[in-house]
């Protein structure tokens, strides 16, 4: 599971779950990956993105490395730190582990890459 | 003196014979009593008055003539000792029970002036529609042609016209009391020659029993057809009234075969060819309250709407997360690799929708499989997902992003992506409630703007004349075959002597739902198709979406995948249900009905 996709999934499906976002994670096994860079892309990305949610998804794992904790104004030109942005979104991924809900503390079980978030009947 | 028959080879209903075109060629020679023709047959039988006529008539033709000039052999004729039981040969006295037809029903005068109130030129053009077959109008009620029935609470503004009137008293003088009040609907169908109506039974719960039919302008032959094989030719005079009542009206259906001439008896009790000339037919119903009572259950939509048989009628949440979990999720799961062997040929309008989708888009595949439309874009970000565990493992395998969920309840935030794709998928959802649902979690996650694919197999797997590559895949099957009703057990039970039960038996917990005969036409909506699994050999390179050609055998397990198959312009109308978002596209494919929503 790569921390891009993280920052999309949310548990508010489950019921009597309000937000429901983010998620948090407990890694076993994180994987680094590496994956061809474009600037373009990563720029056209960051508007959809809950940065505090990347920033602290990367730390619980041990990977914001020297990833800023807030976006600069012109980040579309700064290339270092769309670089930063792109380590962070796609090379970097959880192989082993769990999602957390954070109000309810039901369990995602992560394997092999894939977050498993099928509910039981009386969660729906 | 003795009838005599002969037998006509090299002419047949298989090699497309029409009956006039055969007595066009013996009438001449006189004393053709009858014609039999036989289904499936390249041969026919003759039944002459006498041997003087017959022997006139072999003579000339046996070995001699061919019946159009395109034949590449003559017709063969031989004297027979007997012709077979069943038949279609003309019986000018025999008439379906409860049909009753009244002659010279009106005046010269009368017809002059029934057809001159008609005015085909309306303004409400939908009211006075050109269909492929012939002309129509209603007044009173519009017929439906889309739900085959009667929109009861929409009355046409159009009355039935006032010439009418003389209906009920002119049914007393002719000792016919078989109408109560005036009919509430009128159709005027207005035939030209070589135009016909479909054989078809008038639905049961839309009008009541009798229901009345003028012809004006022509005679003409109607059809008459029984479920157990009987069909009776009725000759329909100019001005007659025909009745169509109890059993002629709920158990036999009717249809004018489109020609431009039909066979009637003569005076002296053989066949002649008679030409059509155009035909006006009145036809006066009544629109029924409430539903069909009658005793003719098989043709009757009200007893089968009542016992649920032709359809399942899955009401129930719980008891449709059941049929999805046994018949789609299980199945899935079990055969998920020989699944994705016939799964890499993507569909190239899904392609193009992908490749449509602007540089830095997200893209979530709902019911992604082995994310075979993953990868044909670079610069947008794809995330699938999909409730079988096993498919998912081949698309992460093959490099993409995927997580499991039910696409009832999507674990994404809401407005994030540019593109969704739902490609094969709301199809296995067991009720109306269940698809929208799935429709409107896309909608949920789409950006304003953003668009939704969503494709679903279509019940109409030929279109235009050409069928679905589903279709043409059979080979076995040419024919159209109907679906079999379960038998608790029975064709089952070699699947259920495989060891694990691997293969699911179908459905001792949904019996009434059909099990479909691949590659063949939808003959429900909700079915069961089976899915026999390919264990480790070579992939089977499928095109469409059934695999495997092997023998039925013992050794293969079977699996039944539950669907129901969309209707024309059922998914359009699903998805005029969700708020937010608009149609932009709707069409056919190769078997699937499409569209694609935008975000509003």
């Amino acid at each position: 599971m790569k921390l891009l996709t993280h920052n999309m999934l949310t548990s508010k499906c489950l019921k009597g779950v309000n937000v429901g976002y983010p998620l948090g994670i407990v890694a076993k096994d994180v994987k680094v990956l590496e994956t061809e860079f474009n600037s373009e892309f990563v720029s056209r990305i960051i508007p959809k993105l809950d940065w505090d949610t990347l920033w602290n998804a990367a730390d619980s794992i041990g990977h914001a490395g020297d990833l800023p904790r807030a976006v600069c104004d012109d980040y579309e030109n700064d290339v270092e730190f769309l670089k930063k942005v792109h380590h962070v979104l796609v090379e970097v991924e959880v192989i082993e582990g769990e999602l957390v809900c954070p109000e309810s503390g039901r369990k995602f079980s992560i394997n092999k890459g894939i977050p498993n978030m099928l509910l039981n009947e009386d969660e729906l | 003196m003795q009838v005599v028959y002969v037998m006509v080879a090299n002419a047949g209903l298989v090699t497309g014979l029409q009956q006039e075109q055969l007595l066009e060629l013996t009438l001449p020679y006189g004393g053709v009593d009858s014609i039999i023709m036989l289904p499936g047959k390249s041969y026919c039988f003759l039944i002459f008055k006498d041997v003087l006529h017959a022997s006139r008539a072999y003579v000339s033709i046996h070995g001699k003539i061919k019946l159009t000039p395109n034949d590449s052999g003559p017709l063969y004729l031989a004297y027979a000792e007997r012709v077979p039981e069943f038949s279609h040969s003309w019986n000018y006295y025999q008439k379906p029970p409860g049909l009753i037809l009244l002659e010279e029903f009106v005046t010269e005068d009368e017809e002059e002036s029934l057809l001159n109130c008609i005015d085909w030129k309306t303004t409400d053009s939908h009211l006075g529609q050109t269909l492929k077959h012939r002309r129509v109008k209603h007044y009173g009620y519009e017929f439906r042609y889309d739900i085959n029935s009667v929109d009861k609470d929409c009355p046409l503004s159009e009355i039935i016209p006032s010439e009418c009137n003389f209906l009920l008293d002119r049914l007393k003088e002719n000792n016919a009391n078989v109408l109560s009040s005036f009919p509430t609907q009128l159709t005027v169908n207005h035939y030209q020659p070589g135009q016909g109506i479909p054989p078809h039974v008038d639905t049961h719960s839309a009008f009541e029993d009798p229901i009345l039919s003028l012809s004006l302008g022509s005679s003409i032959v109607m059809e008459f057809r029984h479920q157990i094989g009987q069909m009776i030719p009725v000759l329909l005079p100019r001005r007659s009234l025909l009745i169509m009542s109890e059993e002629a009206r709920y158990a036999w259906s009717h249809g004018i075969t489109p020609r431009k001439t039909d066979v009637i008896p003569t005076q002296s009790g053989d066949l002649t060819i008679q030409q059509r000339g155009e035909r006006t037919s009145f036809t006066f119903r009544c629109i029924r309250k409430g539903e069909c009572t009658c005793v003719y259950h098989d043709q009757c939509d009200s007893y089968k709407k009542k016992n649920s048989i032709s359809k399942v009628h899955i009401i129930d949440d719980v008891l449709a997360a059941q049929l999805e979990s046994l018949h789609v999720h299980e199945v899935y799961e079990e055969i998920a690799n020989h699944f994705s062997h016939t799964r890499h040929k993507p569909w190239p309008n899904v392609v193009s929708f992908v490749q449509s989708l602007p540089f830095g888009s997200l893209l979530v595949d709902v019911g992604c499989g082995n994310g075979k439309y993953f990868g044909k874009k670079t610069g947008i970000f794809e995330i699938g997902c999909d409730h079988s565990v096993g498919l998912a493992d081949v698309c992460r395998d093959r490099g993409f992003e995927v997580f499991n969920c039910n696409c009832l309840s999507l674990p994404l935030k809401s407005e994030i992506a540019e593109g969704c794709l739902s490609i094969a998928v709301l199809h296995h959802l067991a009720t109306k409630e269940r698809r929208l649902r799935a429709v409107e979690e896309m909608v949920r996650i789409l950006l304003p703007g953003g668009k939704a694919l969503i494709y679903v197999w279509a019940k109409e797997q030929e279109r235009y004349k050409t069928q679905s590559s589903y279709l043409k895949q059979d080979r076995k099957n040419r024919k159209k075959v109907c679906d079999s009703e379960l038998k608790h057990g029975q064709q089952h039970s070699d699947a259920s002597k495989s060891k694990d039960t691997t293969s699911n038996k179908a459905s001792s917990q949904f019996p009434s739902l059909p099990i479909h005969t691949n590659r063949t036409q939808f003959q429900h909506q909700d079915l069961l198709v089976p899915w026999k699994l390919k264990v480790a050999g070579k992939a089977e390179l499928d095109k469409t979406t059934e695999a495997s050609h092997l023998e039925s055998s013992q050794e293969v397990p079977t699996f039944y995948r539950y669907y129901h198959v969309f209707q024309e312009g059922e998914l359009e109308c699903l998805c005029s249900s969700v708020k937010g978002a608009k149609p932009i596209q709707s069409y056919y494919d190769q078997g699937n009905w499409c569209i694609v929503l935008e975000k509003i």
